[in-house]
């Protein structure tokens, strides 16, 4: 049996209160004046020695009875009562709430989401929550989002739950953990509390410095979904691939429409048993730019339906546009024998912009472009961290699995041109640089590659043609990958549906507002930046949005497209570096408090003392 | 009550119609020598027969029966039942507390149907009103005779209510100044903190047969009260508080029960007669109803 605590035990100094109380009581009792015609009957009954038992003794005073159980009721109310529920108290608590799309999943046919079920539990939180304790409501998807503070307004708090939605992303939990992590900053932190329905990658990468409690919610019930839509450009157009998965419940059969620009393409069903993934492909043959769509109707129960559609934006398919300058002629060279690719400067005039840019210069003119290639010298935000030399460079090892260099063999390439590194400088510099270290050479790297969002930069510290990799097989099949690096960079190589949480970027008209229209009524707006780069426009729900504000409108398809989403399989743990938390169902203890109890009792007594005290006499006189 | 075509502000002239022709029925006949209406247990001289004895030397020849003599040749002295008169006292508790309800005019109201009983049967009739304690009772001189009701009826009509006496004492006040066997009429609440048992010996040793009547207000009868509340004695002044009335009138009732139960057992024991009477019944009805039932008046 737990005993009850209290929070605010300072206020039992107010049971001082009983003294001046029962003090002022019999110094202030004021009774009706009654003329009788006689004392000697209510002396007789007076002295009768039942009414001064002790029992009627004490229902005749019982209006000071009343006062100090009010009293009474009153201070044990200000000292916050509560009915320990045996776990530890935490005084700041806060609770990750995830909303990514398998929360929208239902229990079954009509029942409630598991976005529903964990306001529930939260609630109850908030309900039996005491004074001094804590709550902040963190929102998790793709990204985490801090609803409220951290505070005590359960009106607030309650006001923040009732507002969360599901968002049609998949989980991605070091963000609400980075945010608490962040919280703890300001706020003692001891304990974090998780409510998910388990769909949520197994790993973390993320130092617990908190106690987790992975409160799990029960999965949603069966289901279906798209968990791929892609298309591979062919000879004749594109291949377009989709993969349809399950839960372990669901064998059902569901129909499918593929529709090109809104026209239905074509029309069959699948049957889907368990997890066995189901593929369908389409062909899809164009030479402009098209809008696909997938939709699956499941025959029975399907308790997910963001992911029975998936949207695919294909692009008007043209030739890539590579720059590469006249002096460069074995980069060229190999570049010619590529098919589909425009090569500039040639007989045509140069572009604004290509799709790939080969440099032998920091000063190199031409076009911009997304992938810039650049060859034979140290930029300038390297100028301090190292130098090439003339001498012979040997690599010692590459990076095979890059896709620069897959099937490239750069072992005994002679190279004569010779890094070498500053005092002091290591590789980890060069990563705080923001490169990314691809061909090392004994003396210093000699490949490296910086991406952002909207820019690639590939940079060769010697020169190809001062190397002897230029009569090796591996240096067309360079050129090759850099040539399909860029294809794949400009979405002319293939194509995948976008996932939603945000937009692709775009580039369009420089430092202009954008305006982004949704579904369920989402809205959003954005200004691209000087280059024209438009990043960032939030898209956290599955359908079709337009970017208006530009010379022409943008129109993007946004699937959930996560397998994990759809799958509906819970993971019984979470394995964070050091550490895994299992996960609970059992719903979380909280301290009950009784304040709320004996301000009621409180109420109660004082209209009933104010009843007593109103109460006329009968019999006396008006 | 118009007092200009009433004979008295007390009674009604019908009430006082029928109270001239209603007679006491005392339980015992306590008389005194001097002759009256009551016919007294021993011999007398009234036209009723009672007994014959033996003639002895000495007896009034007129009383010998001449008949009976002729006839058995020995004489014997018819009797007659005597006619005694009976004196009637009539105490009224005039004190502060009989001022509640119509308590006080009640007493009044049957002090003079009982008075006028005793004047229309040529008894003796006295009336004392006790007010103030340690002070002489208010004194009507024993009187006799229709031509004595005017008076009694002004007395009654004229004594003023309020004072503290307790009605043992008051007895015990009476019992001083009065000589003479009959029939004692207390009217009172008989709410007192003395006891009774002095003055009900008293009145049997005086030869009185006691006619207690004990009138109560609705207050005493039916206190309906709750609450706390501080009681003021209406006689002395003296305060007591009672906190939650309401839950202490079962015992109230059990205790003026038991009061009524000693007083009646008093009177009772001592060939007396006690009657608890609501205050608000009208007078017709005790009189013509309850007293009569009860074979107090005939």
């Amino acid at each position: 049996m737990n005993w009850p605590g209290f929070s605010a035990l300072i206020h039992a100094w107010w049971f001082l209160l009983l003294i001046p109380l029962i003090v002022f009581y019999f110094l202030k009792l004021r009774r009706p004046r009654m003329e009788i015609p006689s004392l000697a009957l209510w002396r007789q009954v007076i002295s009768d020695q039942r009414v001064n038992s002790p029992f009627q003794k004490f229902k005749r005073n019982l209006l000071l009875l009343f006062q100090i159980l009010l009293l009474c009721a009153l201070i044990i109310a200000a000292m916050q009562p509560y009915l320990s529920s045996g776990t530890q108290r935490v005084t700041n608590l806060p609770v990750l709430i995830d909303t990514s799309a398998s929360m929208g999943a239902l229990d079954g046919p009509g029942g409630k989401s598991r976005l529903d079920e964990a306001k529930e539990r939260v609630g109850k939180l908030i309900d039996d929550m005491l004074p001094d304790q804590q709550l902040c409501l963190i929102s998790v998807n793709s990204s985490a989002r801090r609803l409220t503070d951290f505070t005590n307004n359960k009106r607030l708090l309650r006001e923040s739950l009732a507002q969360l939605e599901v968002s049609h992303v998949a989980s991605r939990l070091e963000e609400g953990f980075r945010l608490a992590q962040a919280l703890s900053r300001a706020f003692p932190i001891e304990s974090v509390m998780l409510l998910s329905d388990g769909n949520v990658p197994q790993d973390v990468e993320f130092e617990l410095p908190f106690k987790l409690n992975f409160q799990r919610l029960k999965v949603g019930g069966a289901n279906i979904g798209i968990t791929d839509f892609n298309a591979r450009r062919s000879r004749t157009g594109w291949d377009v691939f989709a993969r349809v998965e399950g839960s372990k419940e669901a064998k059902t059969l569901a129909e499918y429409e593929f529709k090109q620009n809104g026209q239905l393409i074509k029309s069959d069903s699948v049957s889907i048993d368990g997890t066995n993934a189901e593929r369908l492909v389409f062909k899809v043959s164009t030479d402009i730019a098209v809008s696909l769509e997938l939709q699956l109707k499941p025959d029975g129960f399907d308790s997910l339906d963001s992911d029975n559609v998936a949207y695919l934006d294909l692009p008007k398919p043209r030739p890539l546009a590579v720059y590469c300058p006249i002096e460069m002629a074995s980069i060229r060279s190999a570049l010619s024998i590529i098919p589909d690719i425009d090569l500039f400067p040639g007989s045509e005039s140069t572009p604004s912009a290509v799709d790939l840019k080969f440099a032998d210069g920091p000063l190199s003119p031409g076009p911009e472009a997304r992938l810039n290639v650049r060859v034979g010298f140290v930029p300038d935000e390297l100028a301090s961290m190292i130098e090439i030399e003339s001498g012979l460079a040997e690599i010692v090892d590459w990076n095979r699995t890059a896709p620069l260099l897959q099937h490239v063999q750069l072992l005994d390439v002679q190279i004569a041109d010779q890094p070498k590194l500053a005092k002091g400088i290591s590789e980890r510099d060069f990563e705080l640089a923001g490169y990314e270290i691809l061909a090392q050479s004994r003396t210093g790297p000699l490949i490296l590659e910086r991406s952002n969002d909207s820019r690639l930069d590939i940079q060769f510290l010697f020169h190809p043609d001062r190397s002897s990799l230029i009569f090796r097989v591996g240096f067309p099949i360079l050129i090759q990958n850099i040539t399909q690096i860029a294809l794949t960079r400009a979405a002319l190589a293939d194509a995948r549906a976008i996932p939603a949480g945000t937009l692709p970027p775009r580039r369009l008209e420089p430092e202009t507002e954008f305006h982004v229209t949704g579904p369920h009524g989402f809205t959003d707006s954005g200004k691209s930046d000087k280059d024209g780069f438009l990043m960032g426009l939030g898209a956290p729900y599955v359908g079709t949005y337009e970017v208006t504000g530009g010379a022409e409108p943008l129109r993007f398809g946004i699937s959930l497209i996560a397998s994990h989403e759809s799958s509906m399989e819970a993971v019984e743990k979470l394995n964070f570096p050091e550490v895994s938390v299992s996960a609970t169902e059992t719903t979380v203890k909280t301290d009950e408090p009784l304040w709320g109890w004996f301000a009621v009792a409180g109420l109660c007594l004082l209209v009933l003392e104010w009843w007593y005290f109103q109460k006329k006499p009968a019999g006396m006189p008006g | 009550m118009d007092n200009t075509t009433q004979f008295t502000s007390l009674l009604e002239n019908s009430t006082l119609a029928r109270v001239e022709r209603m007679r006491m029925l005392p339980m015992r006949r306590r008389t005194n020598r001097s002759r009256g209406e009551h016919l007294a247990g021993k011999g007398g001289t009234s036209t009723e027969f009672n007994d014959y004895r033996d003639y002895v030397a000495g007896d009034d020849m007129r009383y010998v029966d001449w008949n009976i003599f002729s006839r058995l040749n020995r004489p014997y002295v018819k009797q007659y039942r005597h006619e005694e008169e009976m004196h009637v006292v009539i105490l009224v508790d005039a004190s502060a507390s009989m001022q509640f309800g119509d308590k006080f005019l009640r007493a009044r109201q049957l002090a003079a149907c009982f008075a006028i009983m005793g004047l229309m049967n040529i008894e003796k009739v006295s009336v004392f009103a006790c007010q103030h304690a340690g002070t002489t009772p208010l004194i009507l001189s024993p009187c006799t005779g229709r031509i004595s009701m005017k008076r009694v009826l002004k007395f009654l009509e004229d004594i003023p209510p309020g004072g503290d006496f307790p009605i043992e004492e008051a007895v015990e006040a009476v019992l001083v100044q009065h000589r003479g066997r009959g029939i004692a009429v207390l009217l009172s609440d008989f709410l007192t903190f003395g006891a009774m048992d002095r003055p009900m010996n008293m009145l049997f040793s005086a030869g009185l047969e006691v006619f207690a009547i004990q009138l109560l207000s609705a207050i005493e009868l039916n206190p309906e009260l709750t609450g706390d509340l501080r009681f003021v004695d209406s006689e002395s002044g003296q305060t007591l508080d009672v906190s939650s009335v309401g839950d202490l009138i079962g015992f109230y009732h059990e205790h003026l029960n038991g009061l009524q139960e000693y007083l009646s057992t008093l009177c009772r024991q001592r060939n007396g007669r006690f009657i608890h009477l609501d205050a608000s019944l009208p007078l017709d009805e005790i009189l013509f109803d309850v007293l009569k039932r009860k074979g107090w008046v005939q």
